[in-house]
């Protein structure tokens, strides 16, 4: 037992001497009043206060989340782990516990009112203080997040900084502030929402290193990160915007899909249009060429005789279908009576002579 | 009677004894104080301390780290907005004995903290530009590569900060720890908590901000009938290129192949023109129907033998 604490001990009004009191010979200043009461009778009751002050002075228990910092008359002696432990009674030990084990957190621009296992019932109003800020292009953004700590030094948590974690939801605002000003507002909304974590993370354990009070991030998680609320309908416009976009231009492709197979087909069938009468007009050409060779071979053996036949044939052929037949003698003016060939014809027809 | 003296003695051996000990904890630090007047060194260690009864008293100061918050204040900056600026701050008492005789005790400090800080912090805003509070030292925005929504962003001036918050906080810091020594502080860092428009401004903000995601909407739309125009006048295009092409080769094909009979007809009927133009003229005259009238001259080929046998 160290000399102060002895000390304490002996000059504090009930010490030793109360456990004398149970043997009644002194008359104690509190018994003064009660000058009625039997003096045995006062002094146990003493004793038992004492005695029972004594006995829940002299334990603590320490959770298994947490560690406990032992002081003796306002210094550090101990950290003590968790369990059942002995102290110095009377306030001269005075224990504080921390939980060191537990990760604890801050909530920012919400409140968690109630965590049951399996949900949590979040507090219905905002705190819009704490969650909008400014981004680096000057718009205002809703930032929600969550930092979790633990305390890694129980001594320096408790003697580094009066109340750390204020200091903790200080320094959180102030450089989430920082890492979301040094963005452009729909990164923040999108894309940079991991970089911006890890480095406010980074920048929030370095400040706390600074400070020295034995605090250790360990996650900033961001939650909700939304424009303003009067701002939101914009947003979703600029949505549905995208979504218009990417619906013309697939219709526009389904057109062109659509076309240009039929086209290509139709332009398929045009070139091999051409081609059958291609081998048509050659075929053609052939088959009339072939039977000219032939009968140019049979007229030049009687030429004279093949050409009155060829040409009588054909007049006979051709008179029968040939609606009139005018023939005209040389140097008259008019028409002649004309020969008729087959059926009278009621209209008298004028034509010029070859 | 003779115990009854013994109490009163032990009682006031009890109140000297107490009297003239103090317990430090191990979070403070204290100065005795004789008569108003503090006397002694600074006692730092924690646990049990002697003092003389009566005369002297104990003033405890805190030695950790504290916090300070200012009120959120309403400060133009160098482009006339107004922002509602919140400072916070670090700070511990140094030299004890100084801080007692400057601001005695901690709601002492507290307002000269808040004259002191809350001043600095209006002196640098309003020189400066809000560009230049929000952003950092390290801004970089490749406009570029933000994609389509960075367009929009062609109004808004996107340079690099000259000094960037941290530099502005440690400015600050700087101004605000000249008194410091004065009043025994140690201001620990100064940083700008939190920036907001003040109402009228964000209001404004607001609705700048709905006409920029509107104009981007708007530019999303156009683009979407833009790629569509494109999409289809490239349909058009290679339609048009198809088929011209098919027409062409058609062409060509059925061009060769008259040639070709041509040069088949040529050659044949080259050996006998006379021949084939009256074979051909022949079979012309087959295609005389019903609706033809035919005027012969009466001295024609044909009717040579008719006539003969009249007169000739």
């Amino acid at each position: 037992m160290s000399t102060p604490a002895e000390r304490l001990a002996e000059l504090l009004p009930f010490g030793p001497r109360a456990s004398r009191g149970g043997g009644g010979s002194a008359r104690t200043p509190l018994g003064g009043g009660g000058a009625k009461l039997p003096r045995g009778m006062l002094g146990a009751i003493i004793a038992g206060v004492v005695l029972l002050w004594l006995f829940f002075s002299s334990y603590y228990t320490v959770q298994p989340e947490g560690r406990a910092v032992v002081k003796r008359l306002g210094a550090v002696i101990a950290i003590t782990d968790p369990g059942l432990h002995f102290k110095l009674p009377f306030g001269i030990d005075t224990v504080e516990f921390v939980a060191t084990e537990r990760v604890l957190k801050q909530e920012f621009g919400f409140r968690t009112l109630v965590t049951d296992g399996e949900r949590s019932e979040y507090a219905q109003e905002d705190f819009p203080q704490e969650s909008l800020m400014l981004s680096g292009d000057l718009n205002i953004i809703d930032v929600e997040w969550v930092v979790q700590y633990r305390i890694s030094d129980p001594i320096k948590y408790l003697y580094g900084m009066r109340d750390p974690t204020r200091a903790l939801r200080d320094i959180s605002e102030s450089v989430m502030r920082r890492v979301v000003g040094n963005r452009i507002g729909s990164e923040v909304l999108t894309t940079a929402r991991v970089d911006i974590a890890n480095l406010a993370q980074k920048e929030i354990q370095e400040a706390m290193s600074n400070y020295d009070v034995g605090i250790h991030v360990v996650t900033l998680q961001l939650q909700d990160v939304v424009p303003p609320k009067a701002v939101q309908p914009a947003f979703n416009e600029v949505n549905e915007a995208r979504q218009e976009r990417e619906r013309m231009i697939n219709e526009a492709t389904k057109r062109l899909n659509q076309e240009i197979p039929k086209a290509s087909g139709e332009a398929n069938r045009l070139i091999a249009e051409a081609e059958g009468y291609a081998t048509e007009r050659v075929n053609q050409s052939l088959g009339e060429t072939a039977r000219f060779r032939s009968i140019l071979a049979e007229y030049r053996s009687a030429p004279a005789v093949t050409r009155a036949r060829m040409y009588i044939d054909t007049i006979q052929s051709i008179l029968p279908n040939i609606g009139n037949v005018m023939v005209v003698k040389d140097g008259k003016t008019a028409p002649l009576p004309y020969f008729e060939m087959r059926r009278p014809r009621s209209t008298p027809v004028t034509e010029t002579p070859k | 009677m003779k115990s009854t003296i013994a109490t009163i003695f032990a009682f006031l051996v009890a109140i000297g004894l107490l009297q003239s000990t103090y317990v430090i904890d191990q979070a403070e630090q204290a100065i005795l104080v004789q008569f108003g007047e503090p006397v002694g060194d600074l006692v730092n260690t924690p646990g049990l301390h002697w003092k003389l009864p009566f005369i002297q008293d104990v003033r405890r100061f805190d030695k950790r780290i504290m916090s300070w918050d200012g009120d959120a204040t309403q400060i133009p900056t160098l482009g006339r907005e107004f922002v509602l600026v919140d400072t916070t701050a670090r700070w511990r008492i140094i030299d004890p004995l100084k801080f007692l005789r400057s601001v005695r005790d901690e709601a002492g400090a507290r307002t000269r903290l808040d004259d002191l800080v809350d001043s600095v912090a209006r002196d640098i805003i309003s020189g400066t530009n809000l560009e230049e509070i929000i952003r950092s030292k390290d801004w970089s925005v490749d406009v570029k590569a933000l994609g389509e929504e960075g367009v929009s962003l062609a109004q808004v001036d996107l340079t690099k900060p000259k000094k960037g918050r941290a530099v502005l906080e440690k400015e600050m810091l700087a101004a605000a720890s000249k008194l410091m020594p004065e009043l025994g502080i140690e201001l620990v860092d100064v940083r700008l908590k939190r920036i907001n428009y003040i109402e009228s401004v964000g209001r404004q903000v607001e609705t700048r901000m709905i006409s920029e995601r509107q104009s981007i909407a708007e530019r999303f739309r156009s683009e979407g009938q833009g790629k569509s125009s494109e999409i289809l006048g490239q349909m058009e295009r290679e339609l048009r290129q198809i088929r011209s092409e098919a027409e062409r080769k058609a062409a060509e094909v059925r061009g060769k192949a008259d040639g070709e009979a041509t040069k088949i007809y040529g050659e044949t009927y080259g050996a006998d023109p006379e021949f084939f133009a009256f074979l051909r003229t022949l079979e012309s005259y087959q295609a005389m129907g019903a609706n033809t009238t035919l005027v012969l001259d009466a001295d024609s080929e044909f009717f040579r033998y008719l006539d003969s046998t009249r007169a000739r």
